[in-house]
């Protein structure tokens, strides 16, 4: 992967390529207020400082189940441009969330469109996947979800029983858009629980998901100090994971959090924040969205 | 008449060590190029001096337009918004920049983003904290009170009012509940020990965390503040050029500060005045930064454009006294002994003495006292010689460029003890400031008038103008 220097650049594209994307996503003069709105949980916790958690958790466990795993394996770059995947998916999400509905069907269909050609065998079960089969469609975003309302749980401000279920009704949504059946679709926490442990017997750590595992959680290439902060997101991210994923990987049970750990790693997510509000953009993109959630609360 | 309150921290100092570390753990800069990114800072840092009133301006119009609709309006808003160690970066960056200037654009613009990210605190949560704090809405504590804060402050923001007495005020209010939550993140030294590492590579990261945390532990009570504000007020009490606002104290409290408000013109319109005006603005300040460290044993280590109003014929007040450091007898002397045996005695061998017992260079350095000299002497480089001198912008950047300068033979050998860090914002803030006004004066010999060891006759009017001043002093108030 070329020099070191190279990959310390990938890093810090990282940063630059996801403020890009999500200040691209929210719309200056929206045509509406898309699938959610200015008053939706889902507008809430898109800000919340937990997100960056809450994706590298999914991203763990969406990683095993072996199917959706050896779709993303097989034909996606991740592994020669990890950052430019994660800012498209970053991309697609906040454009889903916070864009009009125009912007959000555009970007659906144009995932629709590119997960017609993701097929293929999964080396490892031998069985046959299409990247449009609404199971695994719906397994990417199930996890999603749940990895968002634990991480707020955890590391942000933790949503309350009625607002984790209008959170999961309002995404349903999201699933629908990429071609999930709304009848399929969890439309509340207890649904989206029952889901996720009715799934649980397909996961398994494929080699291919124990390498993204190992990718995500300690980037090649990335020096004693990046190490250092990432390790801050790391560890929230793996203290989120449920029991089975900590086993399938081989994690072993870390135990609970200890406050003073959570709160410094509330902290290093701030630190972070503040790195993310500095690149171009991102404050006034903020600023459209708080406005827009200021004037639907006074209403 | 148009009321000018510039209160410190929000436009000015904009820098933030943690950023640094912050972008670069994820990874823009190596560490390499974190040093070279702070070198050519560097020479950037009076640039950067000039830029900051406006940067200040543009925040301010950013709250303007943003301000009823965004304002924070609970405690929750505040957390929010400044807690996760964001108020304490903003607050870190602004005193980062006190011991060192030497950041990258790119740190420069996240810190004036995240200071442009606070709104105000709403018309109601302002009225609840100085209720809370002085017992009354404001509206019954004053005779007028304008519920639209007039400027914004790091943790706060000031209102204007009108006393029952009569007068017109600044009242400084506090953002609730920041003082509870900057203390706790404050108590995460690793992360402050990692956020300051790269920044000031030449200082001791230890002290420096220590003081930086201290300091702005005291800044989160503006009782400390009110309190350095008076002192200094008593000590320049009738001064013919140096004005300080007075403290209201009945009007004041933990997160309440109320202070006679001021008006005059700001830094950035100086550049407009004529040579000898801006030259009288100049000596004021430097009277004012080192009479106070001599006399006061004070020093405000904010000495950034955003603090001074300017009234003409060397008239300056002083605004902001958050940050001011106290020194002891004994952390002044070896700064005396240094400043009277490079300077005064020409004894090279006791101004290294003086920086050793300082602790600002390692005993025993195998370097020449020659070199030492060399290295450090571009400090003193405006008070080792008599007369006249302008402070150009080049000798504003070449003592800043030389403070990061990490491949100089001494640099390995230097370290800034605890006590001394604030100063440093006499190398990189005051020359800076003194530079861009180009001030003309003869330095050494005001430096004369106000050294205990020389007590000088006054050099210019200003100081004839002071002797008077002492000479009227009650004993009491003298030092």
């Amino acid at each position: 992967m070329g020099s070191g220097t190279d990959q310390y650049a990938d890093a810090a594209g990282l940063v630059a390529r996801s403020a890009a994307a999500y200040v691209a996503s929210v719309p200056t003069d929206p045509a509406d207020d898309g699938f959610f709105g200015p008053a939706s949980v889902t507008w809430r916790v898109s800000g919340d400082l937990s997100s960056i958690v809450a994706g590298l958790r999914a991203l763990l466990v969406q990683a095993l189940h072996p199917l959706a795993m050896a779709g993303v394996d097989q034909h996606s770059d991740w592994r020669r441009d990890p950052v430019g995947r994660l800012a498209a998916t970053s991309s697609y999400l906040s454009t889903v969330s916070l864009g009009d509905r125009a912007a959000a069907e555009r970007a659906a269909a144009r995932v629709r469109r590119i997960h017609e050609h993701v097929r293929g065998t999964d080396p490892v079960t031998g069985r046959p996947y299409a990247a449009s089969d609404p199971a695994l469609l719906l397994w990417v975003h199930a996890v999603l979800v749940e990895s968002t309302i634990v991480a707020c749980e955890l590391f942000g401000t933790p949503l309350t029983p009625p607002d984790s279920d209008r959170y999961v009704a309002e995404m349903a949504v999201a699933a629908e858009l990429v071609g999930v059946p709304a009848a399929l679709v969890p439309a509340s926490a207890g649904e989206l629980r029952q889901y996720l442990s009715s799934v649980q017997n397909e996961l398994r750590c494929t080699p291919a998901a124990a390498d993204a595992a190992a990718f995500l959680l300690d980037p090649p290439g990335l020096d004693a100090d990046i190490a250092e902060i990432w390790q801050d997101v790391r560890d929230a991210a793996v203290a989120a994971l449920p029991e089975w994923a900590l086993d399938m990987y081989g994690f072993g049970a870390p135990g609970a959090l200890a406050p003073a750990r959570r709160t410094e790693i509330r902290q290093a997510l701030g630190v972070l924040d503040v790195v993310f509000l500095g690149e171009p953009g991102v404050l006034e993109a903020r600023q459209r969205i708080a406005l827009r959630m200021r004037t639907a609360q006074r209403a | 008449m148009r009321k000018t309150l510039v209160v410190a921290a929000a436009g000015g100092a904009l820098a933030a060590a943690g950023l640094v570390v912050a972008r670069r753990r994820l990874g823009k800069l190596r560490l390499r190029r974190g040093l070279a990114a702070l070198r050519l800072v560097a020479r950037g840092g009076v640039r950067y001096t000039r830029s900051a009133p406006r940067l200040f301006a543009a925040a301010g119009e950013t709250r303007e337009q943003l301000r009823n609709d965004l304002a924070l309006q609970t405690a929750q808003d505040v957390a929010d918004t400044l807690g996760a160690m964001k108020g304490v970066l903003m607050k870190i960056g602004q005193m980062a920049s006190y011991v060192d200037d030497g950041l990258s654009p790119a740190v420069r613009r996240t810190l004036s983003r995240l200071q442009d990210s606070v709104p105000p605190m709403s018309a109601e949560l302002a009225a609840q904290v100085v209720t809370q704090e002085l017992g009354l809405p404001p509206e019954r504590l004053f005779a007028r009170w304008d519920p639209e804060p007039i400027a914004a402050a790091s943790i706060g923001q000031v209102h204007r009012a009108i006393t029952r007495d009569g007068r017109a005020v600044a009242v400084k209010v506090q953002y609730p509940g920041i003082a509870e939550t900057m203390a706790a993140d404050l108590d995460n030294v690793s992360l402050l020990r990692r956020m300051l590492r790269v920044t000031a590579p030449s200082q001791d990261v230890d002290a420096l965390v220590t003081e930086l945390r201290d300091r702005v532990r005291e800044e989160l009570d503006y009782r400390r503040e009110a309190d350095n504000q008076r002192l200094v007020a008593g000590y320049y009490r009738g001064h013919p050029t140096i004005h300080i606002p007075q403290i209201i104290g009945e009007l004041s409290g933990r997160r309440v500060v109320t202070s006679e408000l001021s008006d005059g013109a700001r830094f950035a319109e100086l550049a407009g005045w004529p040579q000898h005006e801006r030259d009288l603005a100049a000596e004021t300040i430097y009277r004012f930064v080192f009479r106070s460290l001599y006399e006061v044993h004070a020093f405000n280590g904010d000495p950034h454009p955003g603090n001074y109003l300017f009234h003409g014929g060397g008239r300056v007040t002083f605004l902001d006294f958050g940050l001011v450091k106290h020194f002891t007898p004994a952390e002044l002397r070896p700064l005396m002994q240094m400043a009277r045996s490079l300077c005064v005695e020409n004894q090279p061998e006791a101004f290294r003495r003086g920086l050793e017992d300082a602790g600002f260079l390692r005993p025993g350095a195998p370097l020449s006292t020659e070199t030492i000299v060399d290295h450090l002497g571009v400090f003193y480089a405006t008070i080792r010689r008599p007369g006249r001198l302008t402070i150009t912008p080049d000798y504003a950047s070449a003592v800043v460029r030389r403070f990061f300068d990490l491949r100089s033979p001494v640099a390995a050998y230097v370290s800034i003890p605890r006590s001394y860090v604030i100063l440093q914002r006499i190398n990189l803030g005051l020359f800076a400031l003194l530079g861009e006004l180009s001030a003309t004066a003869d330095w050494r010999a005001i430096a004369e008038e106000i050294w205990p060891f020389v007590q000088g006759p006054p050099s210019t009017p200003m100081g004839e103008a002071e002797v008077a001043w002492r000479a009227s002093r009650p004993v009491a108030a003298r030092s």
